[in-house]
């Protein structure tokens, strides 16, 4: 049970690691890569949170979640704009 | 990539075996193994017992199991290159296995083919050429993702060769002193072949120790530095050569052309040193000129030394600078240097388009020269091949010559890879589509493909053949062929044409036909895409991605199938392939192997991008 799941996680990053090209570079080269497509996904993430809610919060009239809550103070404790 | 944890009791067994059974192996090196000195003895002692051997080669079915024999197991046991995932089924799977086939495919055992049904590769001529071209071509489209991938992939191995050449110094030769020059080498090629092609290096220009007949043995080489250098381990693998453009199966270490070049070249030595021109001609050269017009059926030849020198510096003898030439997109190398140093105007027509063609024809015609203030051009001329290799496709010849007649231009016919391959009796394509060999201007072929030799021809009328007597380089400066080249061709060709009063050449070209087609339509089965006609022995097979052209290789490889990839300076970035390239020494079971091994490769790796729909059918031989 556990060696199939190893077997079908291995195999399908080596498909992965085939069509993105990383399969034929070097190590690090590897680990490079993979730093970058990290940093690539918390910067979109964090610009999808804190600036593309809030566009489209004001776009389409939602009010922000802080707001609705009850008790909450706006902009203390959870920070969702 | 060597299978070096293989143990050398396997290999013992294999040639007990083969001892035992009283037969002759032929080159009993299996993967991976230091080649043994008791077996070297051995041939030897084989060699000196000369009778025994004449008596052993005439038995050809002694000589059909033997090839069972040595292609069987264990030389083709599978080695697992990777721990993880990847799910390849055993060689034992597969439907090759000696004791089951000896008789039971309809495969030509004794002297060629025995299946009276089959149809010769030749055009049906039922459908109009238009119609029967697209029929039986195919160049399926990319699937989006996958062209997404390639882009994105090969942008990342550009970042990376870049981040690279910003850390480390290239473990390359630096020239000094030479501050204040300019570059001498291009930047964008080194850099290219440092970092990208460098990766997959061990898939290209591997060195092999044998004849590339229907196997070769490959010489096992490993890098401890990515690509940078290779160091061999002094161990040999043999495989199945389906990348050696030995469509007749002619390049062989026997038989009749190996017999008379070596004769040749006791009686004439290996080269004359001097022109044609001058010291180098002789009744050899202007026989195999008689017997190769004869062959094209035109009036007169000339043959060279070279194949690739035959396009580059016989068409800047034939084309001057107010000449158009319109030039298929997809043509050789050798054309294109050809017409760069001719210094004819060159307009680029879409693969294989006659719309296309004809909208350069017509605008050629139209407008003349615009930098001759619009005055016809002196000639123009159409250059196509006949077999373009990278594409596997086939020129549209009925198309071009009913143009070609429409606009009174010159056609140049290239036939590198059909001649000998294509039509009933090897003739090439002017032969597949049934044409008239005096409709092409000029024919021009080379004798390194399906004669197994080395040199080029141009054939056509005699006066175009007097003209290039007199007026090309490659006749008046470049050597004279060597005699043994010049027999090989020889008896090759003579075989081809039935002049040696047997069948072996028709069958040859039969059997070629016929690998291909099956070859072809197995592929179309699994689902893989192929480019190209049904009946062109070159059949590349697209992997899109580098990474995958390395992996496939590499696979193949440990399963001792040895194929040759493109990628991209040769190809579109987009269409990275893997190139086979069949032979009339391959058997069936050697391709049923290879098939069964493609097959579950391509399973494994993501090969199988084909949205048509498939043929449920076996496909039969």
């Amino acid at each position: 049970m556990l060696n199939n799941i190893i077997n079908f996680a291995n195999y399908w990053w080596f498909r992965y690691l085939m069509v993105t090209e990383l399969y034929v570079v070097e190590k690090w080269e590897r680990v490079a890569i993979h730093v970058i497509f990290m940093v690539l996904f918390c910067v979109f993430w964090y610009f999808n949170y804190s600036v593309l809610l809030s566009v489209t919060g004001n776009l389409f009239g939602y009010t922000p979640m802080g707001n609705i809550l009850p008790g909450v103070q706006q902009a203390s404790g959870i920070k969702v704009t | 990539m060597g299978n070096v944890d293989d143990d050398s009791a396997t290999f013992e067994q294999s040639y007990d075996c083969a001892n035992n059974r009283n037969e002759k192996v032929s080159t009993p090196i299996s993967n991976g193994h230091i080649p043994s000195h008791a077996f070297v003895q051995q041939k030897v002692e084989g060699q000196l017992s000369e009778p025994e051997l004449v008596e052993e080669e005439q038995n050809e079915e002694q000589l059909l199991l033997n090839k069972h024999l040595k292609f069987s197991a264990p030389a083709y046991t599978e080695i697992r290159t990777r721990s993880g995932g990847l799910k390849f089924k055993g060689t034992s799977e597969g439907s090759y296995h000696p004791a089951k086939q000896l008789e039971a495919n309809g495969h030509a055992t004794k002297s060629g083919s025995k299946c009276e049904k089959f149809k010769p590769s030749q055009a049906d001529g039922v459908l109009s050429a238009e119609q029967e071209h697209y029929q039986k071509t195919s160049f399926e489209d990319v699937p989006l993702h996958t062209a997404c991938l390639t882009y994105l992939g090969f942008y990342l191995l550009m970042i990376l060769g870049y981040i690279n050449q910003l850390l480390f110094v290239p473990k390359v030769a630096t020239e000094k002193g030479r501050e204040g020059y300019v570059a001498l080498y291009d930047a964008f090629e080194s850099f290219y072949s440092r970092y990208v092609y460098r990766r997959v290096r061990d898939c290209w220009n591997r060195p092999i120790c044998s004849v590339p007949g229907d196997e070769l043995v490959l010489k096992d080489r490993v890098t401890d530095d990515y690509g940078w250098s290779f160091r061999f381990t002094g161990t040999e693998t043999r495989c199945l050569n389906l990348g050696s453009y030995n469509y007749l199966g002619f390049a062989a270490a026997t038989g009749a052309c190996a017999d008379d070049s070596e004769q040749r070249a006791r009686q004439k030595g290996l080269a004359y040193c001097s022109p044609r021109s001058e010291l180098g001609n002789t009744q050899l050269h202007i026989d195999l000129e008689r017997l190769t017009a004869r062959y094209c059926g035109v009036e007169d030849a000339i043959v060279f030394g070279m194949g690739f020198a035959t396009n580059a510096l016989n068409l800047p003898s034939l084309l001057g600078p107010n000449c158009l030439v319109v030039s298929d997109e997809k043509n050789h190398a050798s054309i294109i240097l050809g017409l760069r140093l001719s210094g004819a105007t060159t307009r680029v027509f879409k693969h294989n388009s006659m719309r296309d063609l004809e909208r350069v024809l017509r605008n050629g015609v139209c407008y003349g020269n615009p930098k001759n203030g619009g005055k016809p051009w002196n000639k123009i001329m159409i250059l196509v091949e006949g077999i373009f290799s990278m594409e596997g496709s086939l020129v549209r010849l009925p198309e071009i010559i009913a143009l070609k007649k429409k606009y009174k231009a010159y056609l140049y016919l290239d036939e590198a890879h059909s001649i000998g391959s294509m039509g009933p009796t090897g003739r090439g394509v002017v032969e597949y589509f049934g044409a008239d060999p005096k409709d092409v201007d000029i024919l021009m072929g080379t004798f390194t493909k399906s004669f197994g030799s080395a040199g080029g021809y141009i054939a056509g009328s005699k006066k175009l053949i007097d003209f290039l007597r007199t007026n090309s380089h490659a006749h008046c400066y470049a050597s004279s062929i060597s005699p043994p080249i010049v027999q090989q061709i020889y008896t090759s060709m003579s075989i081809i044409m039935g002049e040696d009063g047997t069948d072996t050449g028709r069958n040859k070209v039969q059997q070629l036909a016929r690998n291909t087609r099956y070859f072809r339509r197995r592929l179309a089965q699994m689902g893989v895409i192929t480019y190209g006609h049904e009946d062109s022995p070159v059949v590349p097979m697209l992997v899109y991605l580098f990474s995958k052209i390395g992996a496939v290789i590499r696979t193949l490889t440990t399963r001792h199938i040895a194929v040759v990839g493109a990628g991209f300076p040769a190809t579109p970035i987009m269409e990275g392939r893997i190139r086979f390239c069949l032979s009339a020494a391959h058997t069936k079971e050697q391709l049923d192997y290879a098939l069964d091994v493609i097959d579950d490769v391509s399973e494994n790796l993501g090969l199988k991008y084909s949205r048509k729909p498939r043929d449920p059918k076996i496909i039969e031989y």
